[in-house]
């Protein structure tokens, strides 16, 4: 068993440190990709973050990634009542239908958006990208919002209307509440599957609309621009404090609260 | 004399009139009240702009430069692409076992009792997780470099000059399979998580060594989650676009790069569209076998 832990422990390390290399090259003054670096300097992040050409595409994800978020569960949301709470003829190809989108190879629909958009004027466009990463969200949207209806009690619902409840005050005070922590999560993988999509991206948005990972891709082809270890590392960091935040405030509340008896002795 | 009975004639008539349009609008609000208006947009957004690139790809793959299944014939019968396709299979092959063999430690341990250290292995597979996929693409490009740290760890230990690692097969099996543990390790504990670890307490209090025991009654229940992790590996790895592009061999390419180049460089839409059928095909026939022998929505059950 302890040799089993230890293995495991070095499994973990194979996935943790080539993540925390980037940390120290974005401080690299050197060109190449040099590790150690034999210089550090802070000039790839004043690059990355004055650069137009990374804090454009950086503010186009982060719009896009806003408005796929919004759109996807606006279809997703009602589309998880109906196959919850309904049954009808089509449903089980309307659940098929939700679900396409994470089985086809994502190169597979950069192919058919290049061709299908260029025809109808969109690539380059914001909104080409937003509608490609809706459909591609929708799929873990309806998941997990199916998940969490189908465990939902609707007794909760049926009190509320026998009490003399609206339908729609109903839905606001008992069935949003209950579904809020799953609408979150649902938000949040939209949010991050659209900010870390690549395929789609390269081929269909233009310079002008370029999101970040495809600035980010681009720039790994022409080889050794400096400034992607910067903006390689500020994603990691992201994705670290997002972690470390919610971490370090459970561990603060815990202290404090073992803190209350100690302070109602005195 | 005559009004009369074109009066009554009009009141005949427009009593059925009456009662059909009245049908329709019981029809129309019974269609309100049901399922049809919560799906209907989600539907229709994605029958537009899902589908329908979907069906252009179809299209062009029998209607472009010609009409016929020229492309596909030319596909099949070529050396190179079946090259392509047997290297991409070779590759995912490769990744989804290491990945496997890496992933059942960790997701074991996790899913046991050791509380702290679960935790902490668990953190460290939503780290990775979360890290854009561009970003581990980086991490490896200087693992992997020429002026890299295992390069010269390697000249260290007198192998010189060092082999040339990156831009070959070998980083982007690396890569992929470091990318793919994270999602072996969420399918396999999700299930691991489930088993009652009194089961082999049992066998084991029954005599059994603890090695027999976990052969004989944790492996056989952990299986699901292990062909879970497996299916869904295998597949992401076949329409794999990233890593294999930017860290593989330009020589060995997999199908999705393939198909990248005939966009973007050679412009021949004919044969990316038939590759990008093939593609489909193979991964949607994979999707298929598995509904079939185990159901699609134990996949996806969490």
């Amino acid at each position: 068993m302890r040799s089993l832990k230890l293995l495991a422990i070095l499994i973990a390390l194979f996935i943790a440190i080539p993540l925390f290399i980037v940390v120290p090259m974005s401080f690299s003054a050197n060109a190449s990709l040099e590790f150690p670096p034999s210089a550090f300097w802070l000039g790839n992040y004043q690059h990355f973050f004055t650069d137009i050409n990374w804090m454009q595409p950086l503010f186009n994800s982060l719009y896009i990634g806003v408005a796929t978020t919004v759109l996807t569960l606006m279809l997703a949301i009602p589309a998880s009542f109906a196959l919850v709470r309904h049954y009808f003829v089509g449903r089980t190809a309307l659940n098929l239908l939700l679900m396409l989108p994470m089985i086809v190879p994502q190169i597979v629909m950069a192919l058919g958006y290049y061709m299908y958009f260029g025809s109808l004027g969109l690539t380059q466009s914001y909104s080409g990208i937003i509608i490609a990463h809706t459909c591609l969200g929708i799929p873990v949207a309806t998941l997990i919002i199916t998940a969490a209806l189908k465990s939902f009690d609707t007794n909760l619902e049926r009190a509320a209307s026998s009490l003399g409840a609206p339908m729609l005050t109903t839905f606001r005070l008992v069935t949003f509440p209950v579904l809020r922590p799953a609408i979150l999560v649902a938000a949040l993988f939209s949010f991050i599957q659209s900010f870390d999509e690549t395929v789609i991206s390269v081929f269909i948005s233009g310079r002008d609309t370029a999101t970040l990972p495809r600035q980010m891709f681009n720039s790994f082809r022409m080889e050794a621009d400096p400034v992607i270890s910067a903006a390689s590392s500020f994603l990691f960091i992201m994705v670290l404090a997002c972690m470390l935040v919610p971490l370090a405030a459970r561990l603060t509340r815990r202290a404090t609260r073992g803190s209350i008896p100690a302070q109602a002795a005195h | 004399m005559n009004e009369a009975p074109s009066l009554r004639r009009d009141a005949n008539l427009a009593k059925p009139a009456a009662s059909r349009s009245n049908l329709l609008g019981r029809l129309f609000k019974a269609l309100i009240k049901g399922p049809l208006p919560l799906y209907l947009p989600a539907a229709i957004f994605l029958t537009l702009f899902f589908i329908v690139p979907l069906g252009y790809v179809l299209v062009m793959s029998v209607t472009e430069p010609k009409p016929g299944l020229g492309n596909f014939a030319y596909l099949l019968g070529s050396g190179r692409f079946f090259a392509v396709l047997l290297e991409t299979f070779k590759t995912a092959t490769i990744v989804t076992v290491c990945s496997l063999m890496l992933g059942y430690p960790l997701a074991y341990i996790a899913a046991g009792p050791a509380r702290r250290l679960g935790g902490a292995l668990l953190a460290i597979i939503a780290l990775s997780f979360w890290t854009s996929f561009l970003v581990r693409t980086y991490a490896w490009m200087v693992i992997f470099g020429r002026q890299g740290p295992l390069s010269r760890w390697l000249e260290t230990l007198g192998w010189t000059p060092p082999p040339k690692m990156l831009f070959t097969s070998f980083s982007a099996t690396v890569a992929m399979t470091h990318a793919m543990v994270p999602f072996m390790v969420m399918a396999m504990y999700a299930v691991m998580k489930r088993i009652d670890p009194r089961f082999v307490r049992a066998a084991q209090s029954l005599g059994a060594h603890p090695l027999r025991a976990f052969s004989a009654v944790y492996l056989p229940l952990s299986l699901p989650g292990v062909v879970n992790g497996c299916t869904l590996v295998f597949i992401t790895c076949l329409g794999f676009y990233v890593m294999p592009v930017l860290l593989g061999s330009p020589n060995q390419q997999m199908i999705s790069g393939v198909i990248g180049d005939q966009i973007e460089q050679v412009l021949d839409f004919g044969a990316a569209s038939a590759m990008s059928v093939i593609l489909l095909v193979i991964t949607v026939a994979l999707f298929w076998l598995y509904h079939r022998f185990i159901g699609l929505d134990r996949l996806w059950r969490k």
